[in-house]
């Protein structure tokens, strides 16, 4: 498959980038590691005029702790780096899990943070080819009327498949969105939206900057798993990251799940089951069986949403028993 | 000089692959390495529905555009059939996604790929049938016409008195299964270039498994007579049965190359591999077997259902009738009975993988044969081994085993394995499984009513020598198996031989590379070519040496008088003194090998047969229905091992494709469309998920193969039917629907569930 023609800049600063990205508005599309993006591109599922990389803004690219502790990742991260970095292997070893299940090597080398969080959900009747896509009709995310996922449904059911991003909710993290003229930061559970259309609340001139994730504290602790069909270079078929913070009576316990559905699931009536019962096998048995209750899956990507719903039971046990013996 | 039964020089010793390193470091070249002055890029446009009436094609647009240098729809090719029921470019009907319409070469690919989409075709939908159920309804729409209820083939082999042997068994059952549709996974992707730019003769480069055929096929139906078509088969990436023939793409580049006068090339992504697949289709069987209490095996019964797409390939008639023998192949049955029945859908059109359909009918044989165990009370390997044919045995087919070392797999299998404190005796979800089974090595058939390999062998003045086979090394590494059958018959290292193949011109007869049989036929060719060059060099070295030529020995580069080793000469001196003498001899030896049996049907024609037994073990995640293939234990009679290194990676690499069709490979057809068309979604095994593998090679040296061998690259995955069983195993349960994927587990779960509740 070859790539269309786009204009291809390259800022070197912030400001550059978020001033051509004002300029041109729905015409560009950022490309940070470009490892989803540009299978997009060559499939012509996407296809902007122009084409802002990110990979020279040096403002994008660090890490760093602050003073409390916290630890500020920018947007255009590296994932092998960040799988290697010090500070994520000693403060946040699920953070780590999560970024090492990411594809393969190959990928990491050239994926990012960012990228992962801003990944475009997925669905097998138009993430093809497009002749492929030529022999179906188009559907909601190719400009027809339809979702051939959930027929009859009158939105589109692609899947999010972000394995950072159940983790980095789980662990309270906040996003940095920056515009040319303006700076706002959110909690990375409100930056995802599911109305199947924009798959994240980034707004026409807008991107994604840093992520910034509070640092643990005394009993916190936090796991991520996540299962596949190959030992790694595979999307999930679902991927939960998991924390507890505080204790006793005041602890939160956080249960987030992808590769369900269009956006990250939090799953808080099965949350709520442990932090009433605390962690006793039949309270983390009872969780997991509310969790398949409480989401909604949807055939697509390999798994009928029968099986995802297993899926999710399987995960949210196993992360709770894990967050038990840690 | 008889062949030793030990004492090789090079047979038997572990020879690292001659063109290993050119292809690690990234030198070897590959189809598409080849780019030819003014060569140009070929872009096909492919039906995107899956039965149709095409009302129009319109080409102006796409013909006006600069650089675009040839545009070739059916009317550039009237006629002109590329199977039975299968015209190149669709004239009237298209009848799956994918269909090749028209194509278009230009001066680069994007130029091509722009014009393609800027072809018109109009289509008139028509009813499609995508399911084997739906297609043999009554009333269903007739996919190729004069073909009721879509039955492309049918046919009836018994051997034996079946129905009288069904009575007279003690114990009879029935089960069907079902296998689903996967794909090839090539290596290197489907890739022509097509030089027809000067009149009367036609190049092409393409990966591929017979040069000959692709050569017959494309100078039969372009008029060209043979030898004007020159095919180079450079390295290939894999081929795994569906790169046995000229294929669509390669007539459209040499069709395109003719009208453009330029070179044309051809490739097709991963994407557009998958709109092409030409893999195994969907497959239903019915297994039946009758057997006595006390375990002898009665009879087997065999109907199957084929889904062959949007077009029949002659070549399923032979290869179908044919490997039903596998039914019989393993174990003393009294009679045996199949029933096929080849089905058009609207989905792609389907030829094989992997050895044809005897992976897939030997599965499910051998699945039933499990349960038939349980139901008696038997031990399923005592059961296997109690039925076993032998060495000298002729089977109810009429197959001759001149080498049979079925049992010896079993025994061995069983052993290393542990079998005995494992079978029957494992913690639940865990479980072990048996599989047995083997192939032909070579054999006439339908497709060819000749097997002839043939080789040449050219003497350098150095002692070193160049060895000419049209054999394919598509990645399995018999070059470097001739090499060393070379070597070894000529008494010099591997190293010294380099092997000549890959073009039509330069290289003598070959009938293809199928069949696995390279080692045995094209390796007895490459013996009797390199013997009747040592002949050659006997009778000078005999003049030298004054001994009689049959009493010398060539060995490690010397030739020397059996009696007395120490009066050696250096084999580069015989054949320098041959060339340097009043005759001037350039020592080249030739030999061609043929079956010499009378039948032309493939198994019974063929002379040796590769036998194996594998027991694998397994663990079953009852939540989420993932198994995991812990260690596998794989013993197989090869004959003799030519080259242990080799043979290993063939093992290895059997059981790693064994375990993804049986485990994850599924092509997920919806419409005549497979939904997971990439290696990302069509779930591969990766390195990772090879198992534990125990190699136990079993030597039986047969009779008639070089140095005693036979085949050993198809037959591996024949057995890796225990996986199947294993899992069957673990979960208690049978499961007969393939690839057994974590949800079809935790079905089998459920049903195993429901069965004792209903019990209770």
């Amino acid at each position: 498959m070859r790539l269309p023609r786009f204009e291809y800049l390259r800022p070197s600063s912030l400001y550059e980038c978020l001033e051509l990205l004002e300029g041109s508005g729905h015409e560009s599309r950022i490309m940070a590691g470009g490892t989803d993006f540009l299978v997009s591109l060559k499939q012509g599922v996407i296809s902007p005029q122009k084409v802002i990389s990110i990979r020279s803004v040096p403002e994008l690219g660090s890490v760093s702790e602050d003073a409390e502790g916290n630890l500020q990742i920018g947007a255009c991260a590296n994932l092998s780096d960040l799988v290697k970095h010090s500070l994520v292997l000693k403060k946040l070893p699920a953070l780590h899990d999560a970024i090492s299940s990411v594809g393969s090597m190959h990928i990491r080398n050239m994926a990012t943070i960012g990228g992962n969080l801003c990944l475009a959900p997925r669905c097998w009747y138009y993430n093809q080819s497009k002749q492929w896509r030529h022999a179906v009709e188009g559907c909601y995310r190719t400009g027809g009327k339809v979702c051939h996922a959930i027929s009859g449904s009158k939105r589109c059911h692609a899947i999010n498949s972000s394995d950072t991003a159940p983790m980095l909710i789980a662990l309270g993290a906040r996003v940095c969105l920056q515009k040319k003229d303006n700076k706002r930061w959110i909690s990375l559970r409100e930056f995802f939206r599911d109305d199947g259309r924009h798959h994240t609340v980034l707004e026409k001139g807008e991107m994604l900057t840093s992520v910034i994730i509070p640092c643990e504290t005394g009993k916190d602790r936090s796991t991520f798993i996540k299962i596949q069909h190959r030992k790694g270079l595979d999307f999930a078929i679902g991927s939960i990251g998991a924390s507890v913070k505080g204790n006793g009576r005041k602890k939160e316990i956080s249960l987030i799940i992808n590769s369900i559905s269009s956006v990250p699931l939090f799953l808080a009536k099965a949350a709520e089951t442990v932090m009433e019962s605390g962690f006793n096998e039949s309270a983390i048995g009872k969780a997991a069986e509310i969790a398949r209750g409480e989401t909604g899956a949807v055939t697509n990507l390999f798994t009928s949403a029968g099986y995802k719903r297993q899926i999710v039971e399987v995960l949210v046990k196993r992360a709770l028993s894990s967050l038990k013996r840690k | 000089m008889p062949d030793r039964s030990n004492g090789y020089s090079v047979i038997g010793k572990r020879q690292p692959k001659l063109d290993g390193p050119l292809k690690t470091t990234g030198r070897s070249q590959f189809t598409d390495d080849i780019a030819l002055p003014g060569m140009l890029y070929g872009k096909i446009v492919r039906s995107p529905v899956a039965r149709g009436r095409i009302i129009s094609i319109d080409t102006g647009k796409a013909e006006r555009l600069a650089g675009v240098k040839a545009v070739i729809t059916y009317q550039d090719c009237p006629g002109l059939m590329v199977g039975p029921d299968e015209q190149l470019l669709c004239r009237e009907f298209v009848n799956y996604i994918g269909a090749e319409v028209a194509a278009v070469a230009a001066v680069d690919e994007d130029t091509a790929a722009e014009a393609a989409e800027l072809i018109s075709v109009e289509y008139e939908k028509l009813e499609a049938v995508f399911s084997l159920e739906k297609a043999l309804a009554e009333g269903a729409p007739v996919i190729c016409e004069g073909r009721k209820n879509n039955c492309a083939d049918e046919f009836e082999i018994d051997v034996g008195d079946v129905d009288k042997a069904f009575s007279e068994a003690e114990h009879v059952r029935v089960d069907e299964y079902k296998l689903n549709h996967n794909h090839n996974c090539y290596a290197e992707h489907h890739v022509v270039v097509a030089d027809h730019s000067l009149p009367g003769k036609l190049s092409v480069w393409t990966p591929n498994q017979s040069p000959l055929f692709v050569q017959k096929g494309l100078a039969a139906l372009l008029g060209f007579s043979v030898s004007d078509v020159r095919i180079f088969n450079l390295n290939t990436g894999g081929s795994f049965s569906s790169r046995g023939g000229p294929r669509n793409h390669h007539y459209i580049a040499a069709l395109l190359s003719r009208k453009a006068m330029r070179p044309v090339k051809i490739f097709c992504a991963a994407d557009e591999e998958f709109l092409m697949p030409r893999d195994s289709g969907e497959h239903k069987y019915t297994v039946k077997i009758g057997v006595m209490k006390n375990g002898k095996l009665k009879a087997i019964e065999v109907v199957s259902l084929f889904d062959c797409g949007a077009h029949w390939n002659s070549i399923l008639t032979g290869v179908f009738r044919g490997f039903s023998n596998v039914l019989a192949m393993n174990y003393r049955y009294d009679a045996m009975r199949r029933l096929g029945k080849i089905v058009y859908t609207n989905n792609p059109p389907n030829i094989g993988h992997h050895g044809g359909e005897i992976r897939q009918l030997n599965l499910v044989a051998e699945a039933e044969l499990d349960l038939i165990a349980q139901d008696i009370g038997i031990d399923p390997l005592a059961l296997r081994y109690q039925n076993a044919w032998e060495q000298g045995d002729t089977t109810i087919a009429g197959v001759h085993y001149g080498s049979c070392g079925l049992k010896e797999c079993m025994e061995k299998a069983a052993k290393s394995s542990g079998w005995k404190k494992k079978q029957g005796k494992l913690p639940p979800y865990k479980g072990i499984g048996i599989g047995c089974g083997g192939i032909f090595s070579g054999g006439k058939s339908g497709m060819k009513d000749h097997d002839t390999g043939s080789a040449m062998v050219r003497i350098g003045e150095d002692g070193k020598i160049f060895l000419d086979i049209g054999f394919s090394d598509m990645g399995q590494g018999s070059h470097t198996t001739m090499a060393m059958i070379a070597a070894e018959t000529l008494g010099i290292a591997a190293g010294d031989v380099t092997v000549i193949a890959g073009d039509t011109n330069l290289v003598p007869y070959d009938v293809t590379g199928s069949s696995q049989r390279g080692t045995f036929v094209v390796g007895n060719a490459v013996k009797a070519a390199c013997l009747d060059a040592r002949n050659q060099l006997a009778e000078g070295a005999s003049k030298k040496l004054g001994v009689a030529a049959a009493q010398l020995v060539f060995r490690d580069r010397k030739v020397f008088p059996r009696k007395t080793p120490a009066k050696a000469i250096s084999f580069q001196s015989v054949v320098s003194s041959l060339l340097h003498s009043d005759e001037g001899r350039h020592v080249m030896g030739r030999g061609f090998y043929n079956s010499p049996t009378k039948s032309r049907e493939i198994w019974v024609s063929s002379l040796a047969f590769s036998f194996g037994a594998q027991i694998a073990e397994v663990e079953v995640n009852p939540e989420t229905g993932v198994v995991k293939l812990i260690r596998m234990t794989v013993a197989h009679d090869v004959g003799r091992v030519i080259n242990p290194l080799g043979m290993e990676g063939q093992l290895d690499s059997q059981v790693f494709g064994g375990m993804g069709q049986l485990l994850t490979e599924e092509c997920i057809m919806e419409k005549g469309l497979i939904l997971n068309p990439s290696p990302l979604d069509y779930k591969l095994p990766r390195p990772f998920e090879v198992p534990e593998v125990e190699r136990i090679f079993v030597e039986s040296n047969d009779p008639d193969g070089p140095f005693g061998a036979k085949e050993g690259g198809e037959g591996p995955i024949v057995c890796t039917v225990a996986i199947a069983n294993a899992v069957s195993n673990a979960v208690g349960y049978p499961i007969k629907e393939y690839p057994i994927t974590p949800e079809r587990v935790l079905h089998a779960l459920r049903e195993k569930e429901n069965k004792q509740e209903t019990k209770a």
